[in-house]
């Protein structure tokens, strides 16, 4: 069957245009914030600088794209229309096919699916994975590495071993580690698993781990400022402990009562293996930043009014080292993303048939030499959203550093 | 200064630098900051101008735009700086990297930074001749040694070997002072080159900085925020005030009588001797420095002038305008001659205060010590711990509304002290009583709210004191609901409003972040907390050090007047001994964990002293042309606490440590004396020596105010005798000596009319009062050892009005008539009709001359620059009088049929010339033939310190012997004049 193709400017014209709800939104968003820039700190200063603008243009530009990704697709990610097997951009899906009239604009894969709509898709998968895991990094990182710079001695000499190790060790075999089937299925069974039949292994424990740092982090941050004012204290402890509890069963154990919180084994998985790789790195600058803020004589004179420890952390040290960790959070997902995408590469993690763009650029390196353009849409994706945290990391960094 | 004598005069000295109407811009996204404005200044060849003035109003932009170092948003956008009669906006960047670090040299605040920290000092320093000089490795090396010998630290070869955080910050200040004058520069900048230093490492980093001119013949621009270095260092003082030059002139002139209300008020706010906290209080500059882009239009100071009168002062933009009869004084103030310089400002508090009583006492301590373990390895354990000790044997009380000011430097242990009393720290042994609670072991957990609350700090830092992330008032109510005060959250509010009354802010302030204030509003807040809850004891640690002037004084006032309220007792803890003097009842001294001296203010200020204190007190610049003190240097830098020295603490760097017979000091702690109404010392001295001990400060003998009936400079500086230590005796002087530097030096300025006199004030302490002290005076000083230390009224000789009429009388007058000359010059000066200007300047003149005729010294050399038969005359009684300055005279002939025309040398003009053949000098042969000494000789008889090197006459001397014009052509490639 003869396959008929459209002119270049089509591709281009028709591929803007699929995006046009992201416009839409990018349009409003950004001129909205741009206009109320001075009122909107440290976000707003972002708008004064080119390399802001652009950092968070590409940003929005790939959050939104997430968001109405199954608008923007014109294809279902996985299905598959035999005879646009490899095809070129620009293809039309010729009639009798199913979605006959449809134009792959970036092509077929070799498994004749659309790369378009598979890079669109791929987006919402990066999208939540690599924040989510960057933020549950940080509250670990955060939560471990202020007693380590406050205290110091031998509370900062062990957590500093430990994260040493964890650094010490190759990522990429801690994450074959991880993620092996075989170590999947090694079981860690208990009396809690006879009882509720929940089956525990490496991962599932370690994200029991992780996962109970933000209830603990919030809970101590309510906690010690509120401390003498309990109107204040119980309304705030028990939303943290209801939603972190809620979150947490069904992150965890999957097992959300409502059934709305539910991860699938895989990513949980990738999950665990980001924040496990890069909290000790947010450790480590949680600590430098805390030894060096608590020489200050704010912190002195809340230690001369008596205020417990993990106030002073918490509420005197930490927001000042807000402008350090903000920035380091924009290049740690920029990382995690291409940490996703290595592992994509590897096959680990998340299944075969995901259209995330780390899976994408392998299967397209498999027949690299007969096909190119499978390859090139994921990959440009992966560059340029993590050029965009990259640009957005510098612009936050200029502003950070004015103050 | 002396526009005047320059125009009349000389033509022959070029200005090394001419800054002329300088404006520098900074470019920014929000547009053209203007930070320099008009800047206009000149220094002379061996000159030391000053330039003073708050952080912000450009001074150190002025020093960076002399380099052309403005970074990339910084630009000159108008007028033209010279250097050494060159543009240097037409040079070409490869001309400026040659003048830079070449002729230009800089010296900048923190020494650490100036350094590379991974090159051995000795590589650093060899670089500069190597890249400037192109000499050899060996020569290169040889040049550091003797430039590292020059700067006076010990053990250069030593120092040349080591890396620079193996040295103390003094020693590498006084490495990057020698890596600048390795390259022979013309111009040196300094900006605030002791400010991250302690007083007395200052102290002698000042005294090396002072002789530089005249050992180098280098020129300075010496940029600080302290009068007082300003006025140890330089003969010019420039003060700056909001991007522009606001006063400028001579420093005596300014000093003394300031015609500009911010010079005015600068004065006034800094606690100077005959400041009293009761009858004298100091008077703050309302409120601050307008920000760049917000600068009132006419003159920058208008909104904080007393003076202010509207239409006038914010009419126009305001040129320097230059005081009449004053030549070289200029004032950027359109009112300067209506004003009433002597009226205190009208919201100065008037009224005497009652001075405080003090009640019973609220915090005894006794015995204190504290040591720290210092571990090796906190995992893997390792070596031994070692023990530092921070504080040792700390015994003193402190009672109820009483100030008691705990001094030292640092390391000495202070800042400890306060950790302990706020239980930061727990006491390793002794006893600590608040009120009747012991808290000397109760660490800040442990300790119930109310003894929390009522021992609180102010911090040192304002920039720090703060959380940068918090509401002011959030601040405050966190504190309030820390020390359970108020119950409801709108309780507490109502408190803290009622705090930011109390510390004269505005409501309002309640919303603003802490990076909205400055520095005084943010240390107000800082006080504001520390009173939240009643404190009973406050300890204030430096709580205006970091603070510019104006701001310090507003201050330092509230928090005595909170203090006085509400009956606290306040523990000062300071370096600055000018602000312990007026601000504290008692006062403790620390030295390496040890209270070396505790006693009433008097008892401290006035001797005995224990010898620390006495070098302290010595080591404090003050800012008042009438004080004369004593000046010791403290050898070396404070020991390690790790590893102190045994004995005496102090005993490493004292003077008077060979006074003590057994070698005690070395070897055992002194015992604590007790010299009568709780004054206590640590020393093993006996009374008899401590009886010998002069006072250190002594405010000048002269009572301006008699002096000058006119111009009465209120305040409290200018009172002689009021403050406890500062006795009104006279200075003393090296009676009847004084003729002839004098005189000297006024014949030379006829000549050349900008020779500096060197030392501007009365420095008693001479090499012989000083039998620990660092011999600070070079060759040429020994020979005439009198006419270093010269008196201050010196100055007078340089006084610009009396020069023309000297000056334009180079008649030859009667010579070796005693003393006649020298009256008769200063009488012809006043009569000369230069109207109410020498007034100090002509009494202290005749005074002098008065003291030398007294004296019964024949002043020959008054005489001396009037010809040659006269100085054969003179010559005997100048033996008789001062045999020492004979040695080194280089030999006179009588006068050959046809002398040498002396003015070929450059250098010499017709009076030197004069002067020479007075000394029986007439031919280039004798000048080539002087020696080190005879140089010296002529070096001190001339009284012409650093201008030009006499080794220089003697090379030219050399030539013109040789081979006359043409010899000196071909070795100098130029003409002679």
């Amino acid at each position: 069957m003869n396959i008929e193709y459209v002119g270049a400017s089509q591709i281009i014209l028709g591929a803007l245009g699929r995006f046009w709800p992201v416009w839409l939104s990018l349009v409003i968003v950004m001129g909205a914030s741009f206009h109320y820039r001075k009122r909107l700190g440290l976000y707003g200063d972002l708008y004064t600088s080119g390399v802001g603008i652009a950092g968070v243009a590409i940003c929005l530009f790939w959050t939104f794209t997430a968001i109405f990704s199954p608008v923007i697709a014109p294809f279902d990610p996985l299905t598959q229309i035999p005879v646009m097997k490899d095809v070129l951009p620009g293809a039309i899906v010729p009639d009798g096919a199913a979605g006959a009239g449809g134009v792959y604009l970036f092509g077929g894969d070799k498994l004749a699916r659309d790369v378009f709509s598979r890079m669109v898709a791929g987006s919402q998968i990066v999208l939540i994975i690599a924040p989510f895991a960057t933020a549950f990094a940080l509250m670990v990182g955060i939560t471990l590495g202020l007693p380590a710079g406050y205290y110091g001695g031998r509370i900062d000499s062990i957590l500093s071993f430990l994260a040493n190790l964890v650094l010490a060790f190759p990522v990429i075999l801690l994450f074959y580690l991880l993620v092996t089937p075989e170590i999947r299925q090694l079981s860690f069974d208990n009396w809690f698993s006879n009882l509720t039949g929940i089956g525990f292994s490496i991962p599932r424990t370690l994200a029991a781990v992780f996962f109970l740092f933000p209830i603990i982090f919030f809970s101590v941050l309510f906690y010690t400022r509120f401390k003498t004012r309990p109107e204040r204290l119980y309304p705030l402890l028990a939303a943290t402990i209801l939603i972190g509890g809620w979150v947490y069963l069904g992150l965890v154990f999957n097992a959300d009562p409502l059934r709305v919180i539910a991860i699938e084994p895989s990513t949980l998985n990738i999950f665990v293996a980001v924040v496990f790789a890069s909290s000790p790195g947010v450790f480590r600058i949680v600590r430098g930043l805390v030894m060096d803020i608590k020489t200050r004589d704010y912190v002195a004179a809340s230690q001369t009014r008596g205020e417990t420890p993990w106030y002073i952390m918490l509420w005197e040290i930490l927001p000042n080292a807000r402008g350090p960790l903000i920035v380091d959070a924009c290049l740690r997902i920029g990382y995690t993303t291409i940490l996703l995408g290595t592992l994509g590469y590897f096959g680990l993690g998340l299944a075969p048939e995901s259209p995330d763009w780390g899976t994408a650029i392998k299967d397209a390196s498999r027949l690299l030499r007969s096909a190119i353009h499978p390859a090139l849409p994921p990959t440009f994706a992966l560059m340029s959203f993590v050029l965009g945290l990259n640009l957005l990391a510098d612009a936050l960094r200029e502003q950070a550093l004015k103050d | 200064m002396n526009e005047a004598v320059k125009a009349t005069n000389i033509r022959s000295a070029e200005p090394i630098l001419e800054i002329e109407n300088l404006s520098i811009s900074f470019f920014t996204k929000r547009g053209e900051i203007p930070a320099v404005m008009d800047f206009s200044c000149t220094v002379m060849p061996g000159e030391a101008m000053g330039i003073v003035g708050e952080s912000g109003c450009g001074k150190s932009t002025v020093s960076l735009g002399i380099m052309r170092d403005l970074s990339n948003v910084g630009k000159i956008v108008g007028g033209r700086i010279k250097f050494q009669g060159k543009d240097m906006g037409d040079m070409t960047e490869e001309e400026l990297r040659s003048v830079r670090g070449n002729k230009i040299a800089m010296i900048y605040q923190e020494p650490m930074a100036s350094l590379n920290p991974a090159m051995k000092i000795g590589r650093q320093l060899m670089e500069v001749p190597l890249i400037h000089d192109k000499v050899s490795k060996e020569e290169a090396y040889n040049r550091a040694l003797a430039m590292l010998k020059s700067v006076r630290l010990p053990d250069p070869p030593r120092m040349m070997n080591s890396y620079p955080h193996q040295l103390s910050g003094g020693q590498q200040q006084r490495i990057v002072i020698a890596m600048a004058l390795l390259s022979k520069p013309a111009l040196l900048l300094l900006d605030e080159p002791t400010t991250a230093l302690d007083v007395t490492v200052e102290a002698g980093i000042v005294q090396l900085v002072k002789g530089l001119g005249r050992e180098f013949g280098t020129s300075m621009i010496f940029v600080s925020h302290n009068l007082g270095l300003i006025l140890e260092t330089c003969d010019k003082i420039t003060v700056m005030y909001s991007g522009e030059a606001v006063e400028t002139g001579n420093i005596r002139d300014v000093f003394d009588r300031m015609r500009h209300p911010y010079t005015q008020g600068l004065f006034r706010s800094i606690p100077l001797p005959g400041a009293d906290k009761n009858s004298r209080p100091l008077v703050a500059i309302p409120g601050q420095l307008p920000l760049p882009h917000e600068r009132p239009k006419g003159c920058n100071f208008g909104p904080r002038c007393h003076h202010f009168v509207e239409g006038v002062c914010n009419a126009a933009e305001i040129p320097m305008i230059e005081v009449a009869g004053n030549p070289g004084h200029f004032s950027r103030c359109v009112r300067f001659n209506e004003i009433d310089w002597a009226a205190m400002p009208a919201t100065a508090a008037k009224d005497v205060k009652e001075p405080v009583k003090a009640g019973k006492p609220m915090l005894k301590i006794d015995d204190l010590k504290k040591y720290y373990k210092v571990a090796a390895n906190e995992i893997f354990g390792g070596a031994e711990p070692r023990t530092v000790k921070a504080n040792e044997t700390i015994s003193f009380e402190a009672r109820e509304s009483e100030t008691v000011a705990i001094v030292g430097e640092s390391g000495c242990g202070k800042s400890t002290l306060a950790k302990i009393l706020l239980g930061l720290e727990t006491a390793s042994g002794g006893n600590v009583t608040l009120g009747n609670r012991s808290i000397g072991d109760t660490a800040i957990e442990k300790r119930d709210v109310e003894t929390i609350s009522s021992i609180q700090m102010v911090f040192q830092n304002p920039f720090d004191t703060l959380n940068p992330s918090h509401s002011v008032g959030s601040q405050i109510i966190r504190t309030l609901e820390k020390f359970g005060i108020g119950k409801t959250v709108a309780e507490r509010r109502e408190r803290m409003l009622e705090l930011l009354d109390l510390v004269k802010l505005p409501r309002a302030f309640e919303k603003r972040m802490p990076r909205q204030l400055s520095g005084g509003q943010k240390q107000r807040i800082g006080v504001a907390r520390a009173f939240a809850g009643m404190a009973k004891v406050v300890v204030a640690d430096e709580p205006v050090s970091a603070l510019d002037v104006s701001v310090q004084a507003a201050v330092t006032e509230l928090l005595m007047d909170i203090q006085r309220e509400n009956k606290t007792t306040m523990l000062f803890i300071s370096h600055d001994l000018s602000v312990v003097r007026y601000i504290a009842d008692r006062v403790v001294v620390m030295y390496l964990g040890y209270i070396v001296e505790q006693g009433t203010t008097d008892q401290i200020f006035s001797p005995p002293y224990h010898p620390y204190t006495e070098a302290l007190l010595s080591a404090i610049p003050i800012a008042d042309t009438s004080v004369v003190k004593k000046h010791i240097v403290l050898e070396g830098d404070i020991p390690s606490a790790m590893n102190p020295p045994t004995g005496c603490p102090f005993q490493t760097r004292c003077r008077w440590k060979k006074f003590v017979p057994g070698n005690k000091c070395e070897t055992q702690v002194p015992p604590i004396r007790n010299l009568g109404g709780g004054h206590q010392s640590l020393c093993w001295l006996d009374d008899e020596q401590l009886a010998t001990m002069e006072p250190v400060i002594k405010v000048g003998g002269v009572d301006i105010s008699q002096a000058e009936p006119h111009d009465e400079v209120p305040e409290g500086g200018r009172r002689r005798g009021k403050g406890p230590g500062f006795k009104g005796a006279a200075p003393k002087r090296p009676d009847g000596k004084l003729a002839t530097p004098e005189a000297g030096q006024l014949a030379e300025d006829f000549e050349e009319g900008e020779a500096r006199a060197r030392a501007r004030r009365h420095e008693a302490g001479d090499a012989l009062s000083e039998p620990g002290g660092a011999a600070f005076y070079d060759a040429s000083n020994a020979a005439i050892p009198v006419g270093r230390d010269q008196v201050g009224d010196g100055r007078q000789a340089v006084d610009p009005d009396v020069m023309p009429a000297g000056g334009n009388e180079p008649a030859p007058r009667g010579a070796g008539k005693g003393a006649a000359p020298s009256a008769k010059l200063v009488s012809s000066s006043r009569t000369g009709g230069l109207a109410g200007r020498s007034a100090v300047k002509s009494r202290s003149s005749q005074e002098a001359v008065a003291k030398h005729r007294g004296a019964g010294v024949a002043p020959a050399r008054a005489a001396a620059p009037k010809p040659a038969p006269a100085g054969a005359k003179a010559k005997p009684a100048a033996k008789a009088a001062i045999p020492p300055a004979e040695k080194g005279r280089p030999a006179g002939i009588a006068k050959p049929r046809k002398p040498d025309d002396l003015k070929l040398i450059s250098g010499v003009g017709p009076k030197i010339e004069a002067i020479l053949n007075g000394l029986g000098i007439y031919t280039y042969a004798q000048i080539a033939s002087w020696k080190k000494a005879e140089r010296a000789w002529v070096d001190g008889y001339l009284r012409f310190s650093g201008r030009i090197e006499r080794e220089d006459w003697v090379r030219q001397a050399k030539a013109l012997a040789k081979g006359g014009v043409e010899e000196y052509v071909r070795v100098f490639g130029r003409k002679p004049r």
